[in-house]
C-alpha cells in the first residue's frame, strides 16, 4: 500500500470517527470539544498532518491538497450542525410561556387635575382658532370686577355674585370676566382671548358649590362679529368635548355687561335631549353650562373701543361643570377633596 | 316666583299645555326652576245649602238637602260644624277625586245614603290652616252645579319661575302674562280697573322730603267692611304660596302679584294729622314694624311718618300703629315708587327682605303705582268700598326716551337679517311703539321695561320674540392679534410634565382657617403675614393661604397609607402688601419611598430642564416649611426660582408625617423663558471613562465639585456617585468619588492625554477646595 493510500484511508476513519462524534454533539460546547478533538492545534487533523512529512516528496503536495480538502468537508459539516443546533434552540425557546398577567413593579403614575384638563383642552380648541389664552390674578379691584363691567354699586345683579372683600376696593374676583377689561385695555382690537382661572363667591359649600371655583372666560372683538360666531364657536368647542352630536342652544338670560344677553345649554349626552326622568339633565334634555352675550357697549366704551367701530362676543362657564359632565360626577366637592387616584383616575 | 298657571289664564287664553308655557317661559327668559303639579281632582260642583237637619241617628251629623242646579237634590250628611242653610260650597258628587287620592263612593252614614260629600279647602289641594275650618265657603253669587276644579284651575300646575333682576316687570302675573302673549300671538286681558269715584283725596295731606321717592300714589276709601275674601282670590293667593289673611290685606297682596306693584293700606283713623310725611329716618330712630320686630334704624331709610312719627318703613314693610285690622272702616291706599339701589341698601343693612322689597330694589316704573293704586280702588270697591279720587305727590312719570335703531343694527349684531316689518312687529307685540324714519326706526318703551335704554335692549327683545334659535352657528375668521399665551403654556408644561414624572396634581381650597398659620408660627416656622377676608362665610375661610404646603401635609398625612405618596398643586399664594402680594407657586410633595428628597431633587431639577431648556444650579437654601440644614435653592442665572428640601422636621412632627417627607416649591413667574438649547454634534470618537475619588472639606459641596470638574475642556460628564465619611479621610473630612467621562471632539484620547487631562483636574481640584486624591 503506497503511502498516499494510507493517508487516504486514515482520512476516511477519521472523517467517519468525526461524524460520529458531530451526530453526538448536543450543544454548542460539545461542538466545540469536537472542532478542538478533531480541528484544533493538537487535534487529529494537526497529527495527520505531521504524516506528510514521511511521504516522498512528490508525493508531499497532493496529500497536502487531499487533506486540506479533508478539513474543509469537516469544517462545513461542523458549521451545519451549528446551524441545525441554534435553530433548535430558538425553535425551543419558543415554546417558552410566563405568567403575562402577573404584576410588574408599580408604575410611577401621576395625573394632571381634571379642571386643568378640561382648561387645556378647551384651551387647544380656542387656540386652534387663533384665541390666546391669558391668565391672571385673583384678587381684583372693584372697579374691574364691577363698575367697568357694568355693574355699579347697588346693581341688583351684584347680589348673585356675593363676593369675598379684602379692602373695601379689593375682592376676589367672583369671575373671570374682569380679565375682558384687563386684555382689551392693554390690546386691540380685535382681541380673541379666553382666560381660564379661579373664581370665588361667598357661597356655603354643597354637592353643588364651592366658594372658590374655575371659569374658562372667551372673549372676542373685532369688526363684523356677531352672536352667530358666539354659537358657532360654542357649538364646535362642545362638540369637541362632548362629542359630535352635542348641540348648543342660547335662551334669552341677564348679564350687565352683555347684550343681548344668552344663557347657552348643551344637549344632554345621558338622553340625547329626551328629558323624561333623566338625572344628569333632571329631565329638561339640556343642560345649562354658562351664560354669554354680545359684550355691552358701556364695556366696550371703558375699554377704550369704540361700539359703533367694534362689536364682540363674551361668554362664560364653570370649569368643573364641564368637567362633571364628561365624567358624569354629581358632586362638585370631589374636586377639592382629591381622594387618592381621584385624578389618575379621571386622566 | 311661584306662578299658578291658572293665574296666568286669567288673562291670557294661551294655546298650550304647561310643559310647552314651561318651554315657551324659558325661550323668553324666564327659566322655570320647578314644576309644582297639583292632585288631581274631578266632579266638584257648586252647591247651595237649601235645607240643613239633624241626622235622625246621630248627634255630630247632619243631613243637607243640596242644591246644585239639577232637578234631583242630593241628600248628604256631614259632620262639619260651620254649615248653615243658604251657604254656598264646593260639593263632591259620587265618582269625586279628591286631593290625597280620596274617592267618593256612595255610602250610608248612619243609616242613611249620603249623596256626595261637603269638602273643605284641603280635600281640593289648599293648605288646610290657610282656610276656614270645615267646609270652604264660596260666594253666592257662583252659578250652582259650576264645575269647581275647571273654574278656579285647580289642577293646572304652579310654576317657580326665575326672574332675571333686570325685569321686575315680570316679577308679576301679568307681566308674565303679557310676556306670553306677546310670544304666542294673541291677547292680553289687562285686569279692569274702571272705577267711578266719590270724591277726592283732598282730606289727606302728603309731604315728600326726600328725592329718592319718586312717585307716592294715595287714595282715600271708605265703607270698608273687612272680611274673608272671595274664594277666588284666596285660591290665586294660595297657589301662589301667599296666606290669606282678609279681603283688605288680600287686595293688596293680590294687586302685588298680579300687577307687581307693592301696596300698603294704612288704616286712615290711626294716621295721626291725617298728614304723611316721607323722609329719610332719624339716626337710631325706633320703629316697629307690623311683623312685630323694633327696629333701630339710620339715615339710610326712608319713613313713612304721621304727626306721631313714622308708621311705615317705605318700600320694605308696613308699621305695627297703622296696621288693617278687623275693625277698620277706612284707608288711605298708598301705591309709591322708590329708588332701588337705596331700597335694597336698606333691606341689606336691615336684613329684612319682603316681597315689596324685592320687586322695590329693582326699580319698578313710576307709572306703575298708578295702576296699582287703580286697580286696588277696583277691587276694594267690589268689596262694598267707596272709593276717591287718586292723587299723586312726588314727580310726575317721565314720557319714555325715543331709542334709535339703525338700519342694519339688528344683523350687526345677530347675524341675521329681519325686515323692518318684522323688527317692528317683533317689538309691537311687546308693547312697543315704533315710527319709521329713513335709515332707522325710533322706538319708545312701554312704561313697565324700565330696562331698556340703548338700541341692543332693542335689539335683544327682538331676538327673544322671533327666538334665540334663529342665531346661526358661524365660524369666525381668526383674528390677528399680538397676544401670547406664555402664562398658561407654561403653566401646562410644568403641571403635564410632573405628572409624567409620576406627581398627581391636586386642588386645594384657597382660604383657610387662622390655625394654619398659628400652628407654622408656634412651630417656629416664619411666615409672611397672611391676608385676611373681611366677610368671611365662617372663621374657617378667613386667611387666604400663604402656602400651598400646609394643604399637601394634610393630604399627605390623610393619605398615610399611600406610599410613596406624589402630588404637587399648582396656583396661586397671598402675602400681605400694598397692594396684597399675590405669587404663583408650584409645590410638590414626595413622601415614602427610598430617598425622598433625592427623588423631589432630580424630578424638579428634570422639571426645570424642560420648562426653561436650561440646568438649574443646586446650591444651599433657606426656606420656610424645609430642613434649615437640608435645604437646596435652585438657581438659574442670577436668580432661585425654587427649592427643595425635606420637610423642616417640627412641621413633620405637626403634620404627623415622616421626617424624610420632601419638598419643592417652583417660583413660576421667576423662571427665565425657555431657552432653545444650541445643538452639539456627538463626537465620533470613543469616550474614556475614569473615577476619581478626592478628600474634602465636610462642607464642600458634591455640586461644586462636578461644576469644578467640567471646566476641564476635554470632560464631557463629571458626576458624583458616592460619599465616604470616616476614619480613613479622618475628622472633617470626606472623600467624594466623581466619575469622569473625558472625550474629545477631535481624536480618540490616548492614555496619556487622558491621564494628562485628569491631572489637571486634580490640580485644579487641590487649589479649589484643599481636595486630594485618596489612595
Ligand atoms: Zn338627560
Amino acid at each position: 500500500m503506497s503511502g498516499m493510500d494510507s493517508l487516504e484511508s486514515t482520512l476516511a476513519a477519521l472523517a467517519a470517527r468525526f461524524d460520529d462524534a458531530l451526530a453526538g454533539a448536543a450543544n454548542a460546547h460539545a461542538l466545540d470539544e469536537v472542532r478542538v478533538a478533531f480541528l484544533g492545534r493538537s487535534g487529529e487533523v494537526t497529527a495527520v498532518r505531521r504524516g506528510i512529512g514521511t511521504l516522498p516528496p512528490a508525493e508531499r503536495p497532493t496529500a497536502g491538497k487531499v487533506i486540506n480538502a479533508a478539513v474543509e468537508a469537516m469544517e462545513a459539516k461542523l458549521a451545519a450542525a451549528r446551524t441545525r443546533l441554534e435553530s433548535a434552540a430558538l425553535e425551543r425557546s419558543l415554546e417558552d410561556s410566563i405568567d403575562v398577567s402577573f404584576p410588574g413593579p408599580a408604575a410611577n403614575i401621576g395625573a394632571i387635575h381634571p379642571v386643568r384638563r378640561t382648561a387645556i383642552d378647551v384651551a387647544r380648541y380656542f387656540t386652534r382658532h387663533g384665541f390666546a389664552v391669558v391668565l391672571g390674578p385673583e384678587i381684583e379691584t372693584d372697579a374691574n370686577n364691577f363698575d367697568a363691567l357694568n355693574i355699579p354699586p347697588d346693581h341688583p345683579a351684584r347680589e348673585g355674585l356675593d363676593s369675598f372683600y379684602l379692602r373695601p376696593d379689593l375682592v376676589l374676583r367672583t369671575h373671570t370676566s374682569p380679565m375682558q377689561v384687563r386684555s382689551m385695555r392693554k390690546h386691540g382690537p380685535p382681541i380673541a382671548i379666553i382666560v381660564p382661572g379661579k373664581a370665588y363667591r361667598r357661597d356655603a359649600i354643597d354637592a353643588r358649590h364651592l366658594y372658590m371655583f374655575h371659569q374658562v372666560e372667551g372673549l372676542m372683538v373685532g369688526r363684523g362679529i356677531h352672536f352667530g360666531h358666539l354659537k358657532g364657536m360654542l357649538l364646535g368647542l362642545f362638540r369637541e368635548l362632548f362629542g359630535p352630536w352635542a348641540d348648543v342652544r342660547f335662551r334669552p338670560s341677564f348679564f350687565p355687561f352683555t347684550e343681548p344677553s344668552a344663557e347657552f345649554d348643551v344637549k344632554c349626552p345621558a338622553c340625547d335631549g329626551q328629558g323624561g326622568t333623566c338625572r344628569t339633565c333632571g329631565g329638561s334634555g339640556w343642560i345649562e353650562l354658562g351664560g354669554s352675550g354680545m359684550v355691552h357697549p358701556n364695556v366696550l366704551r371703558a375699554v377704550g373701543y369704540d361700539p359703533d367701530e367694534v362689536t364682540g362676543w363674551a361668554f362664560g362657564c364653570g370649569l368643573e361643570r364641564i368637567a362633571m359632565k364628561r365624567h358624569d360626577m354629581n358632586d362638585i366637592r370631589a374636586f377639592v377633596e382629591n381622594a387618592p387616584g381621584f385624578a389618575a383616575g379621571l386622566a | 316666583m311661584k306662578v299658578p298657571v291658572a293665574w296666568l289664564r286669567d288673562y291670557v287664553d294661551l294655546p298650550a299645555n304647561a310643559d310647552e308655557i314651561v318651554a315657551r317661559l324659558a325661550a323668553l327668559g324666564f327659566p322655570v326652576d320647578e314644576v309644582e303639579t297639583r292632585p288631581q281632582l274631578t266632579n266638584v260642583v257648586v252647591g247651595r245649602i237649601a235645607k240643613l237637619e239633624r241626622h235622625p241617628n246621630a248627634d255630630r251629623l247632619q243631613l243637607c238637602t243640596i242644591d246644585i242646579g239639577r232637578d234631583e237634590t242630593l241628600l248628604i250628611a256631614t259632620a262639619a260644624t260651620n254649615v248653615a242653610q243658604g251657604q254656598t260650597v264646593p260639593v263632591a258628587l259620587i265618582g269625586a277625586e279628591l286631593a290625597g287620592g280620596l274617592k267618593i263612593a256612595p255610602r250610608k252614614m248612619r243609616g242613611i245614603d249620603s249623596q256626595g260629600m261637603l269638602i273643605s279647602a284641603e280635600e281640593i289641594g289648599l293648605p288646610g290652616e290657610w282656610f276656614e275650618d270645615g267646609i270652604m265657603q264660596l260666594e253666592a253669587t257662583m252659578p250652582l252645579g259650576t264645575d269647581v276644579v275647571a273654574h278656579f284651575g285647580l289642577t293646572d300646575p304652579v310654576l317657580d319661575v326665575d326672574v332675571t333682576p333686570n325685569r321686575p316687570d315680570a316679577l308679576s302675573i301679568v307681566g308674565l302674562a303679557r310676556e306670553l302673549a306677546a310670544s304666542f300671538g294673541v291677547a292680553l286681558r289687562v285686569p279692569d280697573s274702571e272705577v267711578e269715584y266719590e270724591g277726592d283725596s283732598d282730606d289727606a295731606r302728603v309731604t315728600i322730603e326726600t328725592v329718592d321717592c319718586k312717585r307716592f300714589v294715595y287714595q282715600r276709601v271708605e265703607g270698608i267692611d273687612v272680611r274673608p275674601a272671595q274664594a277666588g282670590m284666596r285660591i290665586r293667593l294660595a297657589l301662589a304660596g301667599q296666606r290669606p289673611i282678609n279681603n283688605v290685606v288680600d287686595i293688596s297682596n293680590f294687586v302685588m302679584l298680579e300687577a307687581g306693584q307693592p301696596l300698603h293700606f294704612f288704616d286712615w283713623d290711626r294716621v295721626g294729622g291725617k298728614h304723611l310725611i316721607v323722609r329719610d329716618a332719624h339716626d337710631r330712630e325706633r320703629f316697629t314694624t307690623l311683623d312685630g320686630q323694633e327696629r333701630t334704624l339710620d339715615v339710610c331709610a326712608i319713613v313713612i311718618a304721621d304727626e306721631e312719627g313714622p308708621t311705615s318703613l317705605a318700600g320694605i314693610m308696613g308699621g305695627q300703629r297703622s296696621e288693617v285690622e278687623p275693625s277698620t272702616t277706612q284707608l288711605l291706599v298708598e301705591a309709591a315708587s322708590w329708588t332701588g339701589p337705596r331700597i335694597r341698601r336698606v333691606s341689606g343693612a336691615l336684613k329684612l327682605r319682603t316681597e315689596a322689597s324685592t320687586r322695590f330694589e329693582k326699580s319698578l316704573s313710576p307709572a306703575l303705582a298708578d295702576v296699582g293704586a287703580a286697580r286696588a280702588a277696583y277691587l276694594l270697591a267690589r268689596e262694598g268700598g267707596r272709593v276717591r279720587r287718586p292723587r299723586a305727590a312726588g314727580q310726575p312719570v317721565p314720557d319714555p326716551a325715543p331709542i334709535g335703531l339703525l338700519a342694519g343694527e339688528v344683523q350687526r349684531l345677530l347675524g341675521f337679517e329681519l325686515t323692518t316689518e318684522e323688527i317692528e312687529r317683533a317689538l309691537a307685540a311687546l308693547g312697543f311703539v315704533t315710527q319709521r324714519e329713513p335709515d332707522r326706526l325710533i322706538v319708545r318703551a312701554p312704561y313697565w321695561r324700565g330696562d331698556i335704554a340703548i338700541a341692543a335692549d332693542l335689539i335683544e327683545e327682538v331676538a327673544r320674540m322671533v327666538g334665540y334659535d334663529h342665531v346661526r352657528a358661524e365660524v369666525p375668521g381668526t383674528a390677528s392679534q399680538d397676544i401670547d399665551s406664555a402664562e398658561f403654556d407654561r403653566e401646562t408644561e410644568l403641571a403635564t410634565t410632573l405628572a409624567g414624572l409620576g406627581y398627581t396634581e391636586v386642588v386645594s381650597l384657597s382660604l383657610q382657617p387662622g390655625n394654619v398659620a398659628e400652628r407654622w408660627r408656634a412651630n417656629g416656622i416664619a411666615i409672611d403675614e397672611p391676608v385676611e377676608i373681611t366677610n368671611p362665610l365662617s372663621d374657617d375661610q378667613r386667611w387666604m393661604r400663604f402656602s400651598i404646603a400646609p394643604a399637601l401635609l394634610e393630604f399627605a398625612a390623610r393619605d398615610r397609607a399611600v406610599r410613596p405618596y406624589r402630588v404637587f398643586e399648582l396656583g396661586h399664594v397671598f402675602a400681605q402688601g400694598e397692594p396684597p402680594q399675590e405669587t404663583v407657586q408650584l409645590t410638590a410633595l414626595h413622601a415614602g419611598g427610598p430617598s425622598a428628597f433625592g427623588r423631589l431633587k432630580s424630578d424638579v431639577l428634570a422639571l426645570l430642564r424642560r420648562a426653561t431648556g436650561v440646568e438649574a444650579r443646586v446650591e444651599r437654601g433657606v426656606f420656610p416649611s424645609l430642613h434649615p440644614g437640608k435645604t437646596a435653592a435652585l438657581r438659574i442665572g442670577d436668580r432661585v426660582v425654587g427649592y427643595a428640601g425635606v420637610l423642616d422636621p417640627r412641621l413633620a412632627h405637626a403634620y404627623d408625617v415622616a421626617d424624610t417627607t420632601a419638598l419643592a416649591t417652583i417660583l413660576v413667574e421667576a423662571l427665565p423663558p425657555y431657552v432653545t438649547p444650541r445643538y452639539v454634534a456627538p463626537s465620533k470618537f470613543p469616550p474614556v471613562e475614569r473615577d476619581l475619588a478626592v478628600v474634602v472639606p465636610l462642607d464642600v459641596l458634591a455640586g461644586d465639585l462636578s461644576d469644578a470638574v467640567r471646566e476641564e475642556p476635554l470632560v464631557r460628564s463629571a458626576t458624583v456617585f458616592d460619599e465616604y465619611r470616616g476614619p480613613q479621610v479622618g475628622d472633617g473630612k470626606k472623600s467624594l468619588a466623581v466619575r469622569i467621562i473625558l472625550q474629545s471632539a477631535q481624536a480618540t484620547l490616548t492614555d496619556q492625554e487622558a491621564d494628562a487631562a485628569l491631572a489637571r483636574i486634580v490640580a485644579a481640584l487641590r487649589k479649589r477646595f484643599g481636595a486630594e486624591p485618596r489612595a
